[in-house]
């Protein structure tokens, strides 16, 4: 008796004092981005130093089941959301307050209209922007094919390099992010079918299609094999096991700032139908729940300022949308990465695709078309074109359902994007 | 003859104790050798965490444990974490201990059925149930609170201590409380005077083992608490987009607090296997 009344003395005594001690004054900015213990360490103390704002990090899949239960709940905590486009594009725009009238947004025409969510006025504002680019160790620089300039180089070249540095240490090590966690979807939707067939869902099937994932298993077959495990190219860069590989710029960024003099970063290989390559967007918005809009939409301009965005470059390695004179003093990450998309863009091939749009939260099972085409195609070693026509009706059945017209470099469609 | 017949019972004898003591040194690897490379990797600097091979020596550079010391919020996660651990653990056991109590002593209509539906609480995985449990905490203000949260993890921790109890209880017989029956204790009494002593080791075992699933998770912790978060809620989800060497400081962080806890209960978690404490 007495041990029990203890017990429940005990447990409501914790449940006043916990209960007592919740204030609610900062702004919460609930983000899936910077989510490295350094960067959130970074964001909080530079980015966000001085304003009053609580920075959290979080999982995909935490971050929208609360967002959601506020949004069902009518009211909530979350002042400003940071995510990707695609998170965002998931989303009913009715949940996100209209951010058109803030009188901030991207030097990026493009980018402002992808903000629109379809919609007449921006949803999201653009906060900061990435892509994929190729890193390599110094090392497997002597062993590139004769005649390849590594700023220019092409696929055949590549899995050429590749091959010539397995023959000459006895391992694989080009490296691939074909990890649970790895980006390879956005290599086949941003990278090797764009440089294959110009496009990515009009010629998904195509017989230059069946070429690209021919390639895709040449290059496979000089590739670290433990890559279907790596998810973060930087570490398998630093230990040395990968000597040459593709991943997005702030997942090789640790490489260059450890060590800078070991590494170079250079462009994305080209196909016949030039360098295809992809941005990374990343926005902020206001979810209709947040406490404090005017707070809110104040962390919102303050993220947008030059000296901000120059600030989260530090931070995340995540380009300004704006524009900014970038200072000289930035960390090596950051110049590599710089460096290498500017040549990209700047190349005679280049062939810059834009992200998914319009697929809404379709956006999952349109990245699991490719990732299983990958792992039938090229882990599996089933039949390309049979695959091909097998996944086909998958990705029509998707484009059909949301309706989202073609996007580059597809040409663009009426309606919803044709399969071909 | 007789050096024939020894010759292989101890040969047997030998072979045995070899078997057992590499047995033992197995077991004990399996678990101190991980620990020992998170020791060390976490006392390494970052060249060394990336380099192989691994070194057996630390090298004590305290550059990654430092870098957590300083990021802020940690010390309020790891006093959430045990708060609601504590109080997991209180309420798992207040809950779970009458109702095994009850399972092991009375026969009711439902019995098997009821022994069934308890385990349904991890049925349904947490992603799933997470939604509609925040948006009812949203309403109700428990939402943010570490009561609230230890609330959910005591769903959680229930069919355990249910199980666990019931089946401390049947190891317990009957005639030893109708002996306090007749000799003038009420049911209540004979429980807290004869039963309760007998079982407190195993009870504290099954609190132990909801303090355990309290501390481990973190999807409900993620989305339930803000500002009281816990350290698993704080810690994981970010590390393991985190560099190696700042995983290996972040998981020691994570991992020693629970064995300070483990070590200093390990006498009841004996006692719940019947080795020690008699």
């Amino acid at each position: 008796m007495k041990f029990k009344t203890k017990l429940a003395g005990a447990v409501s005594g914790i449940a006043i004092f916990v209960s007592a001690g919740v204030a609610q004054a900062e702004t919460l900015f609930w983000s899936t981005q910077a989510k490295p213990v350094e960067e959130a360490q970074a964001m909080r103390e530079q980015v966000l130093a001085g304003q009053d704002v609580d920075y959290q990090p979080n999982d995909g899949g935490p971050w929208l089941t609360r967002l959601n239960a506020e949004l069902q709940a009518g009211s909530g905590t979350i002042g400003v959301l940071g995510a990707l486009h695609g998170d965002f594009s998931a989303m009913n725009p009715d949940d996100l307050v209209d951010l058109g009238d803030l009188g901030v947004g991207s030097a990026s025409a493009t980018f402002n209209e992808l903000a629109k969510l379809g919609t007449d006025s921006a949803q999201y504002i653009p906060w900061m922007q990435a892509s994929y680019i190729m890193a390599a160790n110094k090392k497997a620089l002597e062993h590139l094919p004769e005649g390849a300039d590594i700023n220019a180089l092409t696929y055949d070249q590549l899995i050429a390099w590749a091959g010539n540095v397995q023959a000459a240490t006895g391992d694989a090590k080009f490296g691939f992010p074909a990890g649970p966690k790895g980006l390879k979807h956005r290599f086949f939707q941003g990278y090797l079918y764009p440089s294959y067939t110009n496009g990515v869902v009009r010629t998904f099937a195509s017989d230059e299609a069946v070429t690209a994932w021919e390639k895709m298993r040449e290059l496979w077959a000089v590739t670290n094999p433990a890559s279907t495990n790596f998810s973060f190219l930087q570490e398998q860069l630093l230990s040395e096991d990968v000597w040459i590989a593709f991943d997005h710029t702030s997942r090789l960024a640790q490489a260059f700032n450890e060590r800078p003099d070991d590494f170079v970063a250079f462009p994305a290989p080209a196909g016949p139908t030039g360098r295809g390559f992809m941005p990374v967007i990343a926005g902020v918005a206001i979810p209709r729940t947040a406490p404090d809009m005017d707070a809110a939409k104040a962390v919102v301009q303050h993220l947008l300022k030059p000296e901000t965005q120059i600030a989260t470059l530090r931070a995340t390695n995540f380009f300004p949308v704006v524009d900014v004179a970038l200072p000289d003093d930035l960390p090596p990450a950051v110049q590599a990465a710089g460096d290498a998309v500017a040549k990209m863009s700047a190349s005679a091939d280049a062939n810059p695709g834009l992200l998914p749009a319009g697929l809404g939260d379709k956006g999952g099972d349109f990245n699991r078309v490719f990732v299983d085409a990958f792992e039938r195609i090229v882990l599996a070693g089933q039949d390309i074109r049979a695959v091909l026509d097998d996944q086909k009706t998958r990705l029509q059945a998707i484009m059909d359902e949301t309706g989202a017209p073609c996007w580059a470099p597809d040409a663009p469609s009426d309606g919803a994007c044709p399969v071909e | 003859m007789t050096t024939v017949d020894t010759n292989p019972g101890t040969d047997t004898r030998k072979a045995g104790r070899f078997v057992y003591i590499s047995a033992v040194v197995l077991l004990c690897a399996w678990v101190i050798v991980p620990l020992y490379f998170l020791l060390i990797n976490t006392l390494s600097s970052p060249d060394t965490v990336n380099s192989f091979p691994k070194a057996f020596v630390p090298e004590f550079d305290l550059g990654s444990l430092s870098f957590f010391a300083s990021f802020a919020g940690m010390l309020t996660a790891l006093k959430n974490s045990v708060l609601v651990a504590g109080m997991t653990m209180i309420m798992s056991i207040v809950v779970g201990a009458p109702a095994g109590y009850a399972l092991s002593r009375f026969d009711f209509r439902g019995k098997e059925l009821f022994r069934l539906l308890i385990l349904l609480t991890r049925a349904f995985p947490l992603p799933l149930l997470a939604l509609p449990l925040a948006v009812m905490f949203i309403r109700t203000g428990l939402d943010d609170t570490v009561f609230g949260l230890a609330l959910v993890h005591t769903t959680l921790a229930i069919p355990f201590a249910v199980l666990i109890t019931f089946s401390l209880f049947s190891g317990i017989p009957l005639e030893l409380e109708e002996a306090a029956w007749t000799l003038g204790c009420t049911r209540l009494t004979a429980f807290t005077k004869v039963v309760l002593p007998l079982i407190l080791p195993g009870i504290t075992a099954s609190a132990i083992f909801a303090f355990v699933i309290s501390w481990n998770e973190v999807f409900a912790a993620a989305v339930l608490t803000i500002e009281n978060r816990t350290l698993t809620a704080f810690l994981l989800q970010n590390l393991d987009t985190s560099p190696l060497h700042l995983k290996f400081a972040g998981g020691f962080i994570l991992v020693v607090p629970a064995l300070i806890f483990i070590f200093a209960v390990r006498k009841y978690l004996f006692a719940m296997w019947g080795i020690a404490n008699r």
